[in-house]
C-alpha cells in the first residue's frame, strides 16, 4: 500500500463516482451516497475530498454544459483515472485476501 | 425566470463567493443552488432556506476557503515575506545590536506609555461631570497694593445675584470647600465617625454629577435639616446604604451641633475629582452660622455656574467684570469664570492673568517622553548605519539584479517597523509589570485599558517611531553605489560620520540637560521643605478643637499645659500651613484710599505666639492677665512696612470700624505656601472662633506625651477618636505633589541616560570590532592595553565633551526660567553644572571603557589569525 492509502470516505466517494459513471457531479454523488449508504454528506466535506483526490490524481474532472437549472452554473463531472481505478482494485483485492485469510468461525457472529 | 421567492438568500451567496476558492466557486455554487431547488420541492421553502444556511457554513473549512496569499501569487507579498525573513536573520545573527535596540526602544516606549497614561489621567481630572462643557467656577481678582491677587473664594451672596441678574447663566450655586472645617464628628447612637463635609446649595446634585444611590437630585437637600452621605460613610455608620432616608444623626462643629435627617446617599466621590467630601449639608445652615457676615466684602463660599448653550465666555467675562463694583462702589473685586475642569491644571494666576499651574508639569513630562523616544530612535539609527558595511554586500547584490531604491527603502522601513512593533509589545508588558510601582510613585490609580484612544496613540507611536528610526538607515543604505558596495570597500563619507557623531552629541546634550534639571529640581524642593519658616515646625502637635473640648476650651488648654512633657499649648482659627482668612478691613491713618491691602487675619488664643515660637521683635505678646488685650493687635514686619509706620508699638489702627492698638511686632514667618512670599498679617486675640489646638511638646518623648494629651482629650470627648498631626508632617504633605514630580523626573531622567549609554555602548562595541585588526597589529608591535583604550575612547570623549559644552549653558538658561516661578529660590552653584557634566563624562567613560578594555585585552593572535 505505502503512500497510496485510501481513507474510508475517499474510497466510498471514488466508488460512487464509478457507480454514476460519467454522470458524477456534486449533488448527484451526495444523493447517491445518501440513498445507498443512509448517511448524510455535506457539500463541504465532499468537495474537500474530491479536491484532494483530484490533486492525488485518482479522479479527473471537466465542466459540463451550462443549463437553466442550478442558477445557470455548470456542473463539474468527475471520472476515475486509471490510477484511481487501479487503486480501487488493489484496495478490493487486499480486502478480499484478508477476508479469505480470516477463518469462518472467527467472523461468525456469536449466538444471535 | 424564477421569482425572488425561490432563489437562495443572495447575501449568503455573496458571502460564499467572497470566501470560496475561485477554482471551486462555480460548481459548488451550482451544487448548492440545485440542492436548494430540489429541497424547495421536497421539503418546502422555509426548510430549504434553513438548510441552505447550514450548507454555506459547512463550507467554511480549510480547502474551500481561498488561501490568504490571494489567488494570484503577488510579488509584494513574497517580498514582504522575504524582507521579514532577512530582518529576522539579521536579528538572530547580531544579537547584541538587536538587544541594545530592543531594550532601548522598549524602555523608551514604556516611559512614553507611562507618561501618556499619567497625562491622560491628569487631563481627565474633574472631567466626569456630564455638563462639563458648560460648568464654570467663579473666581475673584482682587486689586491690592498695586497688584492683582486671584482667589477661588467668592462672596456667599454672589451666586444668587448672578443667577437672578445675568441671563446667560442658567444656574448658579454656592458651596463651601470641604477643607475649611476638617473632619467633623457625626454621631449615631454611641458611634461617632469624623468625616470631611461641606455646605452646599440644595441643587448641588443637579449641577454636579455625583450619582445618587438613594434619593433624587431635586429632593435630597430640599430641607434645611437634610444631610446627604457618601456610600462608604453610610456603610461605616449604618452598615448599609439602603432605607436610610429619614434616619437622624447628630452633627458637631466647634461648639455648634445639630440633628440632621438623612436625605440621600451618593456614590463615593471618584479619585479623579479635586473635591473630596463624605457628606454635604444645606448651605442655608452655613448662612445662619455666618449671619450678617453674608456681605459683599466677605468671602465665604465657592461659586459655580452653568451657562446656557452657545454663550461666549470671553464676552460674558467682560460683562461680569464690573458686577461686584456695581453692587458696592468701594469694592476692588473683579469676578470671572473659569471652566470647572481647568481648576486642577490651570490654577495659577499672576496679576489676574492665567499663568499655568500643574499643566506645566503635564507639558514638561510630555516633552520628556518625546525626548526619551527620540533618544531611543537615535540609538536605532546610529547602530543601523554603523553596521551598514555588513549590509553593503546585500544591498550591492540586490541592486545588481535590479532592485529599485524604493524597494530597498521599503525593506529597511519594514525592518524598523518590525523592531518597533516588537518593542511596543514588550513595552506594554513592562508597563503592566511596573504599573503598581508607578501608581505608588504618582499616588494615582491608573490602569492600562485598551480603549480606542490608547490604541490610536499606540498606532501613532508605532508609525512615528518606526518612521523616525527607519528613515535614516533606509535612505542611507538604499543610496549606496552598487559597485563600491559589492567591492566591500565601504568608505564612510565625512557627512555620514558627522551625522552619526552629531546624533550622539545631541543624545548626550539632552541627557546632560536632564541630569542638571533633575539635580536642581531636587535641590529646590529640598530647599523649600527645609527652609527656615520663622518658627520651629518640629514637635508641634495639631488637633481639632471640637466637641466638649470646644465648649470647655480654656479649661482644656490649662489641663494640657500642666501635662509633663508639654512645653506650651494654645489654639487658633488658622491652619498655619495652608493659609487662612484674609481681610481688607484694616485701615490706618495716612492710608492711600486707592490701594487696598489684604492682611492675613489670624485669630489666636493666649500663648499662641509663644507656642509657635515666632519671635517678637518689638513690644510684647498677648497677656493672660489683661482682658483689654482683645482690642489689641500684633502685626508682622511686612505689615508694618506696608503701613509705613516707624516705631509702631502703641499706635492705633482701625479694624472693621473698631480702633485697635498695636502692642507688638513679630518677625516675618511663613503662614502660607512657600510659592508665595510673606504677606502682611496680624494676630488678634479672639477666643470665640478657634478651630485648631496647637501643642508644643518636648523633643524625644513624642509618643508618651501625645498619649497623655489623648487621655485628657478622651475625658472631654470619650466617643471621639483623637486625630492629631505633627505640623512638620503636614508641611511635608503640602509639598507631596512637588516631591512626586521630583521623583518622577529623576526616574525618567535616569532612564534617558541609560538609553543614551546603551547606544554609546553599542557604538563602542562596533568600533572595537571594526578596529580589531588594527588593535592586533598595534599590540603585536608592543602597544600597551592602556594606550589602546585611550585610542579607542578618544573619539567618544570628544563627542561627550562637546555635548557637555553645549548642554551646560542651555540647561542654565532653562533651569533659571523654571526657578523664577518660586518665591524663594536656591542659588545656582557652579558645581551643579560641572557635577552633571562630570557625571555624564564618567558614565560615558565607563560604558566605552568596558568595551574598549575588552577589545584591548584580546590576544592579537586571535584577531590576526583570520584572513
Amino acid at each position: 500500500m505505502g503512500k497510496n492509502h485510501l481513507g474510508e470516505f475517499e474510497e466510498i466517494v471514488m466508488l460512487t463516482v464509478a457507480i454514476l459513471h460519467g454522470e458524477a457531479y456534486g449533488v448527484a454523488i451526495i444523493e447517491e451516497m445518501e440513498s445507498r449508504l443512509n448517511r448524510t454528506v455535506s457539500i463541504g466535506s465532499l468537495q474537500v475530498v474530491l479536491k484532494r483526490l483530484e490533486q492525488k490524481g485518482y479522479v479527473s474532472s471537466e465542466f459540463g454544459e451550462a443549463t437553466n437549472i442550478r442558477g445557470g452554473k455548470r456542473k463539474r463531472f468527475f471520472t476515475l483515472t486509471n490510477l484511481g481505478k487501479g487503486l480501487l482494485k488493489t484496495s478490493r483485492d487486499q480486502r478480499l485476501s484478508l477476508w479469505d485469510a480470516a477463518p469462518d468461525y472467527a467472523l461468525k457472529a456469536i449466538s444471535i | 425566470m424564477k421569482s425572488n421567492h425561490h432563489s437562495p438568500p443572495s447575501i449568503l451567496l455573496k458571502f460564499f463567493r467572497w470566501f470560496c476558492d475561485p477554482n471551486l466557486v462555480e460548481d459548488i455554487e451550482g451544487d448548492m443552488v440545485e440542492r436548494f431547488e430540489k429541497r424547495i420541492e421536497n421539503k418546502g421553502h422555509k426548510k430549504a432556506r434553513r438548510l441552505f444556511v447550514r450548507d454555506v457554513f459547512q463550507l467554511l473549512r480549510p480547502g474551500i476557503i481561498k488561501s490568504f496569499s490571494g489567488h494570484q501569487k503577488l510579488n509584494q507579498i513574497d517580498m514582504l515575506k522575504h524582507n521579514l525573513l532577512i530582518s529576522f536573520r539579521s536579528f538572530m545573527r547580531y544579537k547584541s545590536a538587536f538587544l541594545i535596540n530592543l531594550i532601548g526602544l522598549s524602555s523608551g516606549l514604556a516611559c512614553t506609555l507611562f507618561i501618556y497614561l499619567w497625562v491622560q489621567d491628569e487631563r481627565g481630572i474633574d472631567k466626569f461631570h456630564t455638563n462639563d462643557a458648560n460648568l464654570y467656577q467663579v473666581i475673584t481678582h482682587h486689586e491690592e497694593s498695586g497688584a492683582i491677587r486671584t482667589q477661588d473664594d467668592t462672596q456667599g451672596i454672589l451666586a444668587e445675584a448672578l443667577e437672578k441678574e445675568v441671563p446667560e447663566i442658567e444656574m448658579a450655586l454656592q458651596s463651601t470647600p470641604a477643607f475649611w472645617f476638617g473632619d467633623m464628628p457625626l454621631t449615631i447612637g454611641d458611634k461617632t465617625i469624623k468625616a470631611p463635609g461641606k455646605f452646599v446649595d440644595k441643587r448641588y446634585f443637579e449641577m454636579f454629577t455625583f450619582p445618587l444611590i438613594d434619593g433624587t437630585a431635586e429632593s435630597v437637600l430640599a430641607s434645611k435639616e437634610s444631610i446627604v452621605l457618601s456610600e462608604s460613610l453610610a456603610k461605616s455608620l449604618f452598615n448599609t446604604t439602603e432605607g436610610l432616608i429619614g434616619k437622624t444623626l447628630h452633627w458637631q462643629l466647634l461648639n455648634m451641633e445639630r440633628t440632621y435627617q438623612i436625605g440621600g446617599v451618593f456614590e463615593d466621590v471618584p479619585a479623579n475629582s479635586t473635591e473630596t467630601f463624605d457628606f454635604v449639608m444645606s448651605y442655608e445652615v452655613f448662612s445662619d452660622i455666618v449671619g450678617d457676615g453674608m456681605q459683599w466684602g466677605n468671602y465665604n463660599a465657592l461659586t459655580y455656574v452653568t451657562l446656557k448653550p452657545n454663550v461666549d465666555v470671553d464676552h460674558l467675562n467682560e460683562k461680569l467684570a464690573p458686577f461686584v463694583k456695581n453692587k458696592v462702589s468701594w469694592s476692588n473685586v473683579t469676578p470671572s469664570l473659569r471652566p470647572y475642569s481647568d481648576k486642577y491644571l490651570y490654577s495659577k494666576y499672576e496679576n489676574g492673568v492665567q499663568a499655568g499651574g500643574r499643566i506645566e508639569y503635564v507639558k514638561l513630562f510630555s516633552i520628556i517622553s518625546i525626548i526619551i523616544l527620540i533618544i531611543a530612535c537615535i540609538n536605532f539609527m546610529n547602530l543601523s548605519t554603523a553596521k551598514a558595511s555588513r549590509k553593503a554586500k546585500e544591498v550591492g547584490v540586490k541592486k545588481a539584479i535590479g532592485a529599485q531604491r524604493k524597494t530597498l527603502i521599503f525593506q529597511y522601513m519594514e525592518e524598523s517597523f518590525l523592531m518597533t512593533f516588537v518593542a511596543i509589545v514588550l513595552a506594554i508588558g513592562l508597563v503592566l509589570l511596573f504599573l503598581p510601582q508607578f501608581n505608588d510613585l504618582t499616588n494615582k490609580q491608573i490602569s492600562l485599558v485598551f480603549d480606542t484612544n490608547l490604541v490610536k496613540a499606540l498606532g501613532a507611536v508605532l508609525v512615528i517611531t518606526g518612521f523616525i528610526a527607519g528613515s535614516y538607515p533606509a535612505l542611507y543604505l538604499s543610496g549606496l553605489n552598487s559597485i563600491t558596495a559589492l567591492k566591500g570597500k565601504m568608505k564612510s563619507s565625512i557627512a555620514e560620520l558627522w551625522a552619526r557623531k552629531g546624533l550622539v552629541v545631541f543624545q548626550f546634550t539632552i541627557s546632560i540637560i536632564l541630569i542638571v534639571s533633575v539635580l536642581i529640581v531636587h535641590k529646590q524642593i529640598d530647599f523649600v521643605q527645609n527652609k527656615n519658616l520663622g518658627y520651629e515646625k518640629e514637635n508641634l502637635v495639631l488637633f481639632a478643637n471640637e466637641g466638649k473640648v470646644a465648649t470647655n476650651h480654656d479649661a482644656f488648654i490649662d489641663r494640657v499645659k500642666a501635662l509633663p512633657g508639654v512645653v506650651n499649648a494654645s489654639s487658633t482659627a488658622h491652619t498655619i500651613i495652608n493659609g487662612g482668612s484674609t481681610t481688607t478691613g484694616l485701615t490706618w491713618e495716612g492710608q492711600n484710599p486707592e490701594i487696598e491691602t489684604s492682611f492675613g487675619n489670624i485669630s489666636v488664643f493666649h500663648d499662641f505666639i509663644e507656642t509657635l515660637g515666632v519671635e517678637v521683635i518689638a513690644g510684647r505678646s498677648f497677656s493672660n492677665e489683661l482682658v483689654s488685650d482683645s482690642s489689641k493687635l500684633i502685626l508682622n514686619e511686612k505689615a508694618i512696612e506696608v503701613i509705613g509706620m516707624t516705631d509702631p508699638v502703641g499706635k492705633m489702627v482701625n479694624l472693621w470700624g473698631q480702633d485697635m492698638q498695636i502692642i507688638g511686632v513679630v518677625k516675618d514667618f511663613h503662614f502660607q505656601s512657600l510659592h508665595e512670599t510673606v504677606t502682611p498679617m496680624f494676630f488678634k486675640l479672639d477666643p470665640s472662633f478657634l478651630t485648631n489646638i496647637v501643642v508644643r511638646i518636648e523633643a524625644g518623648q513624642e509618643r508618651t506625651v501625645v498619649d497623655r494629651i489623648e487621655s485628657v482629650y478622651k475625658e472631654y470627648n470619650p466617643d471621639f477618636d483623637f486625630n492629631f498631626t505633627f505640623l512638620d508632617q503636614d508641611y511635608a504633605q503640602q509639598y507631596a505633589s512637588e516631591r512626586r514630580i521630583s521623583t518622577l523626573s529623576r526616574c525618567f531622567g535616569g532612564i534617558a541616560i541609560i538609553i543614551s549609554c546603551l547606544g554609546l555602548f553599542g557604538l563602542a562595541a562596533f568600533t572595537a570590532e571594526r578596529k580589531s585588526k588594527e588593535i592586533g597589529v598595534r599590540k603585536a608591535l608592543g602597544a600597551s592595553s592602556v594606550s589602546i583604550v585611550r585610542l579607542l575612547s578618544n573619539e567618544f570623549n570628544k563627542m561627550v565633551g562637546l555635548a557637555v559644552l553645549i548642554a551646560l549653558p542651555l540647561s542654565y538658561y532653562l533651569i533659571s526660567g523654571w526657578l523664577e516661578g518660586f518665591a524663594y529660590q536656591i542659588d545656582l552653584k557652579v558645581w551643579y553644572f560641572l557635577g552633571a557634566g562630570a557625571a555624564a563624562l564618567f558614565i560615558a567613560w565607563l560604558t566605552v571603557g568596558l568595551q574598549t578594555f575588552k577589545a584591548a585585552k584580546i590576544n592579537p593572535s586571535q584577531s590576526l589569525r583570520s584572513e
